[in-house]
């Protein structure tokens, strides 16, 4: 189910992160894996980007990369991530070890796709609060963290009474990503990355993880990257929408035109993936095969042998990427003369 | 409370049904020794009369009549009778006489003359052992595919493969045989020197562990830094671990908090379970050694058929596995919080 909400209007457009070229790589013994190829991306202050894409397209460990956190055997091959932080231009993965472990979570925090392994079974949640902070501010008295620690989880809807004596597994895997997303707020981040952070609740859960994430987008007004295949989540609360595959950006642009004016036939056959608001036995039209094997990625667009559209220049080259507007891109060599249409929904 | 609900709560304590259980295992399991030793072919009566004859020349009437005078040990009583009469001393807390290792002496002075040298070799040599496993474990899987791992991975299957006495004999060999140093390695200290706390008689001790101390850590650690690997490679790729690298926990913590802690929590298991044999010695390696520990006691003891020796080295191995099992539970529980002693 799809529906639109009226967005708060970009007056400022002042990027936050800078993205530039990013290669990330895996060496397994199939070989070299590029989880992600060449992304080049802009994240503007105050704003709630959505990165959008199947399994394995990337976006996962381009969220791992924005905090130069990729685990072995990943490493970053190529390309900068610059943070645009109170005046100074920071890239992550320039800064020497100690410098990057404190510029993260106070500046970069994240949610992680897995609310019931993300939190050390063997600590209780006060003390994994608590080490979160200290680790940051050696100066900062336990009075203060309790202080902060209980307006968080308040924020969240938590009885912090109740949660801070807990360990994990004494709690819901909805209060765990609850403790999650308060625990990534402990610093004040001024970029909060949520890595599918509904994805493994029930609905009812997820409903009510949702409501949090608005209330805090409102309240906090922080500058927010959803990483997730979920498109509702997206309608609901994206300014823009990146959709990656294979490895790269597709297409971007604002939340109306990935949803209502999609270029890349790849984004039009996701909006087609989603039921309607308006008929309920109206077919759905799954995507036709599946995601490319990473370790051996087809010649020319990665998409086309899936494409519907795709012709001979399509195998050959590898689409660049083109602004068609000032905030709309697209990765595809037909874009100019197919006209794919959404339905209203 | 009434006498019943007093009743009902004591017995339906977790504590007291735990040890009812331990208590009800170590009955059990020193009923079968008493008539598996009872079992194996001849006995101390015919083995000390076979030595007397062979080492004296005395006739069999004469070693028979000897051997009937110095052992107070009556062996044509029926099992049941003998059974019960090892039961009840034991409940005085008398573990009978030596028959045939030093007849006559009360077994209780024969194993405290043992036990304190197999605890002291074999708990140091133990826990450097775990020592050394979760560290090199620990830094392995840190490094796991580097030359690093690949060398003490390799070492570690190797040695843990070949059994401890042939590595003792390899030292006592190798080392021992080549270098001179045979001389400490034989027994617990040098002969002449009389026990004490003085320096002298420390360092000699010392000298003494050394090659046993060296055969058991070798033939043991590799197994502790395996499953060290193995554990701490899979905490590592937990998405706890990233979360505190996002965090921005210093490297120090999350090895000690994250990834320590959890890694270690199964091998706990391992290591009570490994206390508990403390007491029972290694009895292969002081055999090499000459050493002189409870598992040399043991041996002796099984070839002179010294029924009484047995009962009480198995008794104590017995309880100490059972007490030690039960601890591992215990400790368990208060180091792993999902592990709630209950019901």
């Amino acid at each position: 189910m799809i529906e639109l909400e009226t967005k708060g209007t970009l007056t400022v457009n002042e990027p936050v992160i800078s993205i530039d070229n990013l290669t990330v790589e895996y060496v397994s013994p199939r070989g070299v894996i590029k989880a992600v190829r060449g992304v080049s991306l802009k994240v503007y202050r105050g704003e709630t980007l959505f990165i959008v894409g199947e399994s394995g397209s990337g976006k996962s460990t381009l969220g791992l990369a924005m905090l130069n956190i990729v685990p072995r055997p990943g490493r970053i091959a190529g390309g900068s991530i610059t943070y645009h932080i109170d005046g100074r231009n920071v890239n992550i993965l320039d800064l020497p070890l100690e410098d990057q472990r404190a510029f993260r979570w106070k500046n970069v925090a994240m949610v992680f796709q897995s609310a019931l392994n993300s939190l050390n079974p063997v600590l209780r949640i006060w003390d994994q609060m608590y080490d979160t902070i200290e680790s940051h501010d050696k100066h900062i008295s336990r009075e203060e963290v309790y202080e902060k620690v209980r307006r968080l989880l308040y924020l969240v809807r938590l009885d912090p009474d109740r949660v801070l004596k807990a360990y994990p597994h004494q709690l819901s895997g909805g209060m765990r990503q609850r403790v999650m997303i308060a625990l990534a707020l402990l610093l004040d981040p001024k970029v909060l990355i949520l890595d599918e952070p509904t994805t493994a609740l029930d609905l009812l859960t997820q409903k009510s993880i949702m409501e949090v994430l608005k209330n805090i987008k409102k309240e906090l007004g922080l500058t927010m990257i959803f990483i997730t295949h979920d498109l509702s989540l997206a309608a609901e609360l994206a300014d823009r929408v990146a959709v990656m595959y294979a490895g790269k950006l597709v297409e971007l642009g604002d939340v109306y035109d990935i949803f209502y004016r999609p270029r890349h036939p790849y984004t039009f056959a996701l909006m087609k993936t989603v039921p309607k608001l308006t008929s309920i036995d109206e077919e759905l039209y799954p995507i036709p095969g599946s995601p490319p094997d990473m370790a051996n990625l087809p010649p020319g667009c990665k998409f086309h042998p899936r494409c519907p559209y795709a012709t001979r220049a399509c195998s050959d080259v590898e689409p660049s990427e083109e602004w068609l507007t000032p905030s709309h891109l697209v990765a595809c060599h037909r874009h100019r003369d197919l006209s794919l249409r959404v339905e209203a929904r | 409370m009434s006498l019943k609900n007093l009743l009902r709560a004591v017995l339906g304590n977790y504590l007291f049904k735990r040890a009812l259980r331990a208590f009800g295992i170590i009955v059990a399991a020193s009923t079968i020794t008493f008539f598996i030793i009872r079992l194996m072919p001849s006995n101390p009566i015919e083995i000390f009369i076979n030595q007397m004859m062979s080492a004296y020349g005395m006739s069999y009437e004469d070693a028979k009549a000897m051997a009937l005078a110095l052992f107070t040990i009556d062996l044509d009583k029926p099992l049941h009778e003998q059974y019960f009469e090892y039961v009840t001393n034991i409940i005085r807390g008398n573990l009978g006489t030596s028959i045939s290792i030093s007849p006559g002496t009360p077994v209780m002075n024969v194993v405290t003359a043992f036990l304190p040298w197999t605890l002291f070799s074999v708990s140091i040599s133990l826990f450097s052992s775990f020592l050394l496993g979760i560290t090199l474990g620990m830094i392995a899987a840190y490094r796991r595919g580097g030359i690093f791992d690949r060398v003490v991975s390799t070492v570690a299957a190797v040695t843990s493969a070949i059994p401890g006495y042939l590595l003792g004999i390899l030292i006592v060999v190798f080392i021992g045989v080549r270098f001179g140093l045979i001389n400490y390695m034989r027994g617990a200290y040098s002969a002449g020197l009389t026990p004490g706390f003085n320096l002298p008689f420390i360092v000699d001790v010392f000298l003494h562990l050394a090659a046993p101390f060296t055969t058991y850590v070798l033939s043991t650690w590799g197994g502790w830094m395996l499953s060290m690997k193995a554990n701490t490679v899979a905490v590592l790729g937990e998405d706890y671990v990233t979360v505190a690298r996002a965090k921005g926990l210093p490297e120090g913590r999350i090895r000690t908090q994250y990834v320590g802690r959890n890694a270690m929590l199964p091998l706990f298991t391992s290591l009570a379970i490994s206390l508990g044999f403390i007491f029972g010695g290694s009895t292969l390696i002081e055999n090499v050694f000459v050493y002189r520990g409870v598992g040399r006691l043991l041996w002796s003891s099984i070839n002179a058929r010294d029924y009484t020796v047995m009962q009480a080295v198995f008794l104590i191995i017995t309880i100490s596995v059972v007490v030690s099992n039960f601890l591992a539970d215990l400790i368990y529980s208060l180091i792993d919080p999902r592990v709630r002693v209950g019901g």
